[in-house]
């Protein structure tokens, strides 16, 4: 079949008045087999990092442009809304400024006894995670990934596999750092597990993200596991990426099924995974992360790599989480 | 003459990229039609000498970039899709516009078609039938933009 076209073109192309240059095919043939090249080098080596940095430098002003259509919606939407939705806007935000001072309040003198107890143990002092403020300035450009990127990168001390967290819980983490921006991939994205525990129990367990549907698996857990729907997923902070206690998600589903010795649990995400614009970037510092990865030396044979592997910027963590970590628990 | 026709080529091409980076989400993204592609389409069917499976090729792997998948998968469903196109060229500048409508609606399924099977060895989900959705809405905007007088060939030694 190819042969045939490309007889057929021989004829188009006869005269030197037509002349186009290669030929179609000689065209496809090349820029196929470039295609290829790349996507092997792309997916399998890391040769490629440095060059994707700068053409996102060179590609951020034109996200910003972009941008600007959806920004002056919300500036214009901003400036329309009423006096009187911005008088119920100020009371509510009073209120919950009143009762988060009363939390904080309890909060110092937690953390004074924690200090205390902290002294008495002779234990190490935990460092306080740096966290920076980041905007989101690109979604959802692609149906299959669930990727956002912030206007906070390397200018900005964002280094990668730092946590991505809004007022409501974990959304994801940075798997790309540009100079100034960076790519936060979701925790629905299909790449991305993050370990979790069972607010109610403990009951450790891996969350893997579905890819579609904006919601949360739990794979690989027996069928007489103690969840149910309604458990609150929070962060067990073992693998030194996340903080421990950070809220994920919800339990919404819970089936067993005769056929499967594993239970299938669904979970949706407590953060705003597509709603917010603005997102606290989380790292935990390195100090802090020898001493976590001391202290859950239990741990260590059930998830082995993750805290070294995380601690590698090069590898994209979420890659290196996924595959570090779905294999001790699929030979369950 | 000719200098400007490869300004328009540059400007249209830029301008199809920032609709593709338009904050699309839920809905709308599921029905965004491929801009980037439409555009190299209709270049490959007025000016083949200035835009050809190499501009198709480099244009995909800024999409790529910006969609932050692996370097080389919208670039090679470019590359295949505007090879169709070129090989059918000159005949498909003397189509009626409904034959060029259904050619064109066959070429953005292929491109979406290439890039699924792609997506899919990279390990990504199927989306349901949903996902084929942008073909019917670019062939849509295809359509809109003869009907709003775009010239898409046959008299285009008038221009």
């Amino acid at each position: 079949m190819m042969r045939g076209i490309h007889q057929n073109f021989d004829q188009q192309q006869a005269p030197a008045f037509f002349a186009r240059g290669p030929s179609p095919l000689a065209r496809l043939s090349f820029f196929t087999a470039l295609s290829l090249a790349l996507m092997a080098t792309d997916s399998r080596l890391q040769y490629l990092t440095g060059l994707r940095e700068n053409l996102m430098t060179l590609l951020h002003p034109l996200q910003i442009v972009a941008n600007v259509p959806a920004d002056m919606y919300h500036a214009t939407s901003e400036y329309f809304s009423t006096h009187h939705h911005l008088l119920d806007e100020n009371a509510r935000l009073k209120k919950q400024a009143l009762m988060q001072d009363i939390t904080l309040q309890r909060l110092n003198i937690l953390s004074l006894e924690n200090t205390n107890l902290r002294n008495l143990l002779d234990a190490k002092q935990a460092l306080v995670e740096t966290s920076t403020l980041a905007e989101v300035i690109h979604v959802g450009r692609d149906s299959f990934t669930k990727k956002i990127i912030v206007n906070r990168g390397k200018n900005h001390n964002v280094v990668t596999g730092a946590a991505a967290v809004d007022a409501k819980g974990v959304i994801g983490q940075v798997t790309r750092v540009y100079p100034s921006s960076s790519e936060i991939t979701l925790i629905t994205d299909k790449s991305l597990a993050i370990p979790v525990q069972i607010e109610r129990n403990g009951l450790r367990a891996i969350a893997f993200g579905k890819g579609r549907d904006n919601t949360l698996d739990l794979p690989y857990l027996p069928a007489n596991v103690d969840i149910r729907r309604g458990d609150k997923l929070v962060t067990s902070g073992i693998d030194g990426v996340y903080p421990a206690g950070l809220a994920v998600a919800t339990v919404i589903e819970m089936k067993t099924t005769q056929d499967s010795p594993f239970a299938h649990i669904v979970c949706m995400p407590a953060g705003g995974i597509e709603n917010n614009r603005q997102i606290l970037l989380v790292s935990v510092p390195q100090a802090e992360l020898e001493t976590a990865v001391e202290a859950t030396s239990g741990e260590r044979t059930k998830l082995p790599a993750t805290a070294a592997h995380t601690a590698k910027p090069a590898i994209p963590a979420a890659t290196a989480v996924v595959t570090e970590e779905s294999q001790p628990h699929a030979q369950q | 003459m000719r200098n400007n026709k490869l300004k328009s080529i540059y400007l249209s091409l830029l301008a199809a990229f920032i609709c593709m980076l338009f904050p699309w989400s839920g809905i709308a993204l599921s029905l965004r039609p491929d801009f980037m592609l439409l555009v190299i389409l209709f270049w490959l069917l007025r000016a083949p000498n200035q835009c050809s499976v190499g501009t198709a090729w480099f244009m995909g792997l800024w999409i790529d970039l910006a969609t932050g998948g692996i370097f080389g998968q919208y670039a090679l469903a470019y590359t295949i899709t505007t090879f169709f196109a070129v090989i059918y060229q000159r005949r498909l500048v003397l189509f009626s516009s409904t034959q060029q409508l259904v050619y064109v609606f066959s070429l953005l399924f292929l491109s979406q078609l290439i890039l699924l099977i792609l997506k899919t060895f990279a390990g990504k989900e199927f989306l349901g039938w949903s996902y084929f959705l942008p073909s019917i809405t670019g062939a849509l905007l295809w359509q809109l933009a003869v009907i709003f007088g775009l010239n898409t060939g046959r008299h285009s030694h008038g221009n």
